[in-house]
């Protein structure tokens, strides 16, 4: 059993770990503060990603800068309309064995790393959107009627462009729902563009240091689900999910913005994803306990992509991230 | 650690026994405003007397409160708030919330522990009155204000009656004295009557001694059987004077009319001119008629002298019948007290159709309407009535419409011819009516309908 003394031990460790991918992720990435502790909050939480930005952003960047600082494996896929689910499970190939004998050999896809950068995912068919997606759910994938296990820690990042819709396959809402967080990638500002061409432009950055391991990840994952959570703060986190919603099920805590324009508020998979964030983020921070402002500072990107809104909402040009704001605002801490 | 756990539990605990206090505080306010506004507004709805002017306020603060306890009672979700809001100020980020949460399931995790020595730690120094002092809103801020205007209005307001009579009682000795004191002050200085000036005022302070202490209705009638002796003797010490019980009242005040006329009259005729016009003031020539004296064989010097000595003498006489009324009603009034308590005490039920109201007052009922049929009286407020120039217009009305006052008699009219001439009456009447209409007695709509009156009866005749 453990002691207190471990407890802050975890804690301060944690949150010692988690300042220093920071700072060691400052020194390729310019900006993106949030972004990376978003997705090491995805990371530690077993979540995955979906990742919208225009082109040139340094996504691809960013994820391959943290399999490098974690030291786990990572791989790219660039997803197009002609990618087949073997191109990402991999497939069987025929092979000889020591004896001659012709075999059915197992040739494993990327997405046995660690880390999957799913490059617009959207630019696939929803065949092969769907074998990752599978992928994403049960870790792991079935080849020829024989299941491989995907190594964990197991991530994907997947993106989405989202100027280019011409030739695209929207991913469904019920597979969007599995992601557990969906993170914009907003331009940089003038002085950050400033310091990416100073960074970019000048001799390259030394390697990153490992900092964290899988094994250090999963302790970490382990810990996040054994963060306490007071019924007050809870009830806060259902109440907020409750308010997305439009129709009756709101038990009269319905938000009137969200009455208007949300055809289907948050699944029951948006709560859970909201409270692990929440979970996470206070272990990062160096508390033993969930707040009020954890969970506020995780509802957009746990809740932007299950809010699904009206006609009227896309005419009048409400966004998810707008009802959110709302329903943060209207929703009291405490009933 | 259990050191800690239960000085958390503690230093919380007096935390939200702070937060019920003000709660019950806040209710408390709130009953108490709400109380004091429906004390402000009972006296525009209903008339009330000092005395029961405590009741409504009293009534509605104990109506209220418990239904305001029951609706805002301590809750779950209350406690949650006190501690939610302690979390916000101390920046603890709910710290506290979940403390208090472990210490309430007894949580011995070992996490559990860290939170509750975290939380610990950062509330030794908690003062909650510090932190949370009392806050009394808009409503407490308006207590004080509330209380202050409705105690004017309790002593200052004449909605509200005279203190010891409540809704429904006639209003006691002292009260009727002190009314009574009052009207005869006015009067008596309108009329200039030293003596029944004098009296007047005694008879106040006797009322205002008996309402402030509270005097007993008998020990008020010893007093003012004191008062009526002290008066027949100085109506006895005065003597008759000149006129006798032939000269009446407005005899007496046409008189004292004549004689400033005549004193006019002295004052701007040139020579003899001020005899022929005297001699067209009736109560003066009959005076001189009295005393075998004519107004053309006096001087202007005699005349003069004539006129100081009647004006004294009518003056005199006024004073003194002044004071006869007064030892009346003060005879009336104890008989009344008197009276009542015979009431009160062999007829309890207060069936009075033999004797009628004691106090002269017509009681309301059938053929208390003035201008309807006996019986009629529908207690429906009347419309104001149509009044056309040159016609006979009848005002009705009935006993119990606003406010009234008067003193009233109770005798039976003795057979014979009446000592007054109807133009008499009549002018008498007259001049009450427009003394009456200089007042705020009257509503300004009706004093118009109460002129013309009149001078359709002057037309009549």
């Amino acid at each position: 059993m453990d002691s207190v003394e471990d407890i802050e031990q975890r804690i301060a460790r944690a949150g010692r770990s988690f300042a220093e991918v920071k700072a060691e992720m400052a020194r390729r990435i310019v900006g993106h503060e949030a972004l990376i502790e978003q997705v090491f909050i995805a990371l530690v939480c077993g979540g995955h990603c979906l990742l919208e930005g225009v082109p040139g952003l340094g996504k691809t960047l960013m994820v391959r800068s943290l399999g490098e600082i974690l030291s786990l494996s990572f791989s790219r896929v660039q997803f197009t309309p002609d990618l087949m689910p073997a191109d990402i499970t991999g497939t069987n190939l025929l092979a000889d064995d020591p004896s001659g004998r012709k075999i059915f050999e197992f040739q494993r896809g990327p997405i046995f790393a660690n880390i999957v950068l799913a490059d617009e995912i959207n630019r696939a068919t929803p065949k092969t959107q769907s074998a990752l997606l599978e992928a994403m759910q049960e870790a792991s994938v079935t080849v020829g009627g024989k299941g491989h296990h995907l190594e964990s820690p197991f991530m994907v990042l997947a993106t989405q462009n989202p100027l280019e819709m011409e030739g695209t396959y929207p991913l469904p809402e019920a597979q969007v729902d599995r992601f557990f967080f969906k993170l914009l990638l907003e331009y940089p500002g003038r002085e950050e563009l400033s310091r990416i061409a100073d960074l970019t432009t000048a001799a390259p950055p030394g390697a990153l240091r490992e900092i964290l391991d899988g094994a250090a990840i999963l302790e970490i994952r382990s810990w996040v689900r054994e963060v306490p959570l007071a019924e007050t703060v809870k009830d806060y986190a259902v109440r907020l999910i409750l308010a997305t919603h439009a129709g009756p099920e709101t038990d009269g805590s319905g938000v009137e913005i969200a009455r208007r324009f949300v055809l289907y508020g948050s699944s029951p998979r948006g709560l859970q994803s909201l409270i692990l964030a929440a979970k996470a983020r206070a272990l990062l921070s160096g508390r033993p306990n969930v707040s009020f402002e954890d969970i506020r500072s995780v509802v957009t990107p746990s809740l932007r992509h299950r809010v699904i809104l009206n006609l009227e909402a896309d005419a009048e040009g409400i966004s998810p991230e707008k009802i959110l704001a709302e329903v943060v605002r209207q929703v009291p801490e405490v009933s | 650690m259990d050191a800690d756990r239960a000085a958390l539990e503690t230093r919380l605990s007096r935390l939200l026994g702070w937060e019920k206090r003000k709660r019950c505080e806040a209710i408390l306010t709130v009953a108490l405003f709400y109380a004091l506004l429906g004390a402000l507004a009972v006296p525009l709805l209903v008339s009330v007397s000092r005395g029961w002017a405590w009741v409504a306020p009293v009534a509605i603060f104990i109506l209220l409160t418990p239904c305001l306890y029951l609706a805002r009672r301590w809750r779950d979700r209350d406690t949650a708030r006190a501690l939610a809001a302690l979390d916000r100020a101390l920046h603890l980020d709910e710290r506290a919330t979940t403390a208090w949460e472990f210490l309430r399931r007894n949580e011995t995790q070992a996490v559990a522990l860290l939170v509750l020595r975290q939380a610990s730690d950062r509330l030794k120094n908690l003062d909650a009155r510090a932190l949370f002092p009392r806050s009394w809103g808009w409503r407490g801020w308006l207590l004080a204000p509330l209380a202050l205007l409705w105690l004017g209005m309790l002593y200052f307001d004449p909605r509200f009656e005279p203190q010891g009579a409540g809704p429904g009682q006639p209003p006691s000795l002292s009260q009727n004295l002190r009314e009574f004191a009052r009207r005869l002050q006015e009067k008596a200085q309108r009329e200039g009557l030293p003596r029944t000036l004098e009296a007047a005022r005694e008879l106040e302070r006797i009322a205002q001694r008996g309402m402030a202490a509270g005097t007993t209705d008998e020990q008020i009638r010893s007093e003012l059987a004191g008062i009526k002796k002290k008066l027949a003797a100085e109506r006895n010490a005065a003597g008759k004077g000149a006129f006798g019980p032939a000269d009446s009242r407005q005899q007496l005040e046409d008189l004292r009319a004549e004689v400033e006329a005549a004193r006019e009259l002295l004052k701007q005729a040139d020579g003899e001119a001020w005899q022929d016009r005297l001699s067209g003031l009736k109560q003066i020539e009959k005076q001189l008629d009295r005393q075998g004296l004519s107004a053309r064989a006096l001087n202007r010097g005699e005349m003069q002298a004539f006129l100081d000595k009647l004006e004294q003498a009518v003056a005199g006489e006024l004073d003194r019948r002044s004071l006869q009324e007064t030892e009346q009603f003060l005879q009336q009034l104890m008989q009344r007290g008197q009276g009542l308590q015979r009431d009160a005490r062999g007829r309890p039920d207060g069936n009075r159709e033999e004797d009628g109201p004691d106090d002269g007052k017509r009681e309301a009922g059938p053929g208390a309407t003035a201008g309807e049929e006996p019986g009629t009286n529908t207690g429906k407020a009347q419309p104001l009535p149509d009044v056309k120039g040159g016609l006979r217009t009848q005002v009705k009305g009935s006993i119990g419409e606003g406010e009234r006052s008067g003193i009233f008699f109770k005798g039976k009219p003795a057979p014979g011819t009446s000592g007054l001439s109807q133009d008499e009456v009549i002018a008498s009447y007259r001049r009450q009516a427009e003394a009456e209409l200089n007042t705020e007695k009257i509503p300004e709509q009706l004093k118009d309908t109460i002129k013309n009156y009149f001078l359709s009866l002057e037309k009549a005749q």
